[in-house]
């Protein structure tokens, strides 16, 4: 099962068997995060090349594909916003776009209509603690399970518990939240 | 074109490079390795050695020209070569690891190195083979690190403030080697790592058994001494 994990980042079969199972899982994770159909498709470029360097750190032990890959996609998210900061503030980036043809804005605007209460729901999250709050989006937004999303932030489970615990004790209140972060979203 | 599809094409590609990248690295640190199968065997009997004090005498050599020798048995002791490498002003991350395994390569931020086609790496044209070797020597890491002679030397003035000199080492006990029973006698893999360096994790390294075949790679055994 390593073996397999591993070899996705030098057999380019593998590879793609891997891409397309995931994909699309993928572009819905960013939709639901950023909501530019540019920004979207160059970031599950980056997504998946980050996967290319670090296939090696999965551990099939500690949980399933689905929750390691939204780990990289967390940190190439953040990697991105880390970088867009610092490249605001130096000089306007142009190039490095990836073209899209209408059909792919199309389907990308859909996409990431579908998921405007997601987005919405994350802006609500927006004021707690950062460790709480990728907890709850994860279990919450992302529908994964509480030992997944511990190990899409390489965390202990006892440990996840207790920050979905507070995260959603914070947010109890917040007006039209509550029924999401009570019972998760669909 | 589906940006999907795009993606998917552009990732493959990717791959590729890389696993090209990726075996000229080793086929580099083979032929390395046997360059100076003579003069490590050399160097291992020299280790006896001690000084007054009970320990070997380690020499790490500062040249009149700033660059830096490290003699192959220095390897042994990682702490020692970054205690002597940092008394010359140098940062550096030294592991010694057993045969058949080696560093996993996530290691911090470096250089990817000269990238060829499948065609070039596979040439056996004299004038091919000078121009990729001409670019390793010429990209960040071969201007860095040089090896040959039992030795590996480090030119300081090709490392910038805040690069680390990452450099493993792998050695077989068994020192002998020939066409008959080829191994690897030793592995050197240098390169310069910007910002924070992660530490050495150990994973298996399947290339440590797979030799080029002497009747087709004969520059991969020299004999003994050269």
């Amino acid at each position: 099962m390593r073996r397999r994990q591993a070899d996705i980042a030098t057999d380019v079969e593998a590879f793609e068997v891997f891409y397309r199972r995931h994909v699309d899982a993928i572009t819905s994770f960013l939709a639901r995060r950023v909501d530019d159909p540019h920004t979207v498709a160059d970031l599950v470029a980056e997504v998946f090349v980050a996967v290319l360097d670090s296939a090696h750190t999965y551990r099939p032990g500690l949980g399933s594909e689905i929750a390691w890959l939204y780990g990289v996609a967390r940190n190439t998210l953040s990697a991105e916003r880390r970088r867009a900061f610092k490249e605001t503030r130096l000089t306007d980036r142009l190039g490095g776009r990836r073209p899209l043809d209408s059909d792919d804005v199309a389907e990308l605007e859909e996409r990431i209509d579908a998921e405007s209460v997601a987005r919405r729901a994350l802006q609500a999250m927006a004021g707690l603690p950062d460790g709480d709050r990728a907890m709850l989006e994860l279990v919450v937004i992302d529908q994964l399970t509480v030992s997944e999303a511990a190990t899409a932030l390489g965390i202990r489970q006892g440990a996840a518990r207790a920050r979905l615990h507070r995260a959603r004790h914070t947010l109890r209140n917040v007006p039209g939240i509550a029924p999401f972060v009570l019972e998760g979203m669909r | 074109m589906n940006f999907k599809e795009h993606v998917l094409m552009e990732l493959k590609a990717e791959i590729v490079a890389r696993n090209e990248a990726r075996r000229l690295r080793i086929r580099r640190r083979l032929l390395a390795g046997a360059a100076v199968a003579g003069i490590a065997a050399a160097a291992a009997v020299a280790v006896p050695f001690l000084n007054g004090a009970g320990t070997p005498a380690y020499a790490v050599a500062k040249n009149a020209d700033g660059t830096i020798t490290l003699k192959i048995n220095e390897f042994r002791d990682p702490a020692q070569v970054e205690k002597d490498l940092a008394a010359l002003g140098l940062t550096a991350d030294v592991s010694y690891v057993k045969p058949g395994s080696r560093c996993a390569p996530d290691r911090g931020e470096t250089d990817a190195g000269p990238s060829f086609s499948k065609e070039e790496l596979a040439s056996k044209d004299p004038e091919v083979r000078k121009r990729i070797n001409a670019a390793i020597d010429n990209s960040p890491n071969g201007k860095a690190f040089k090896m040959g002679g039992g030795e590996v030397r480090i030119r300081p003035q090709h490392i910038k403030p805040g690069q680390t000199a990452v450099m493993e080492f792998t050695e077989n006990e068994d020192q002998t080697s020939g066409p008959e029973k080829p191994r690897a006698l030793w592995q050197f893999s240098g390169y310069l790592v910007t910002g924070p360096v992660k530490p050495c994790t150990v994973i298996d390294d399947p290339s440590w058994n797979q030799m080029p075949d002497p009747k087709t790679n004969p520059e991969a055994y020299p004999p003994a001494g050269s």
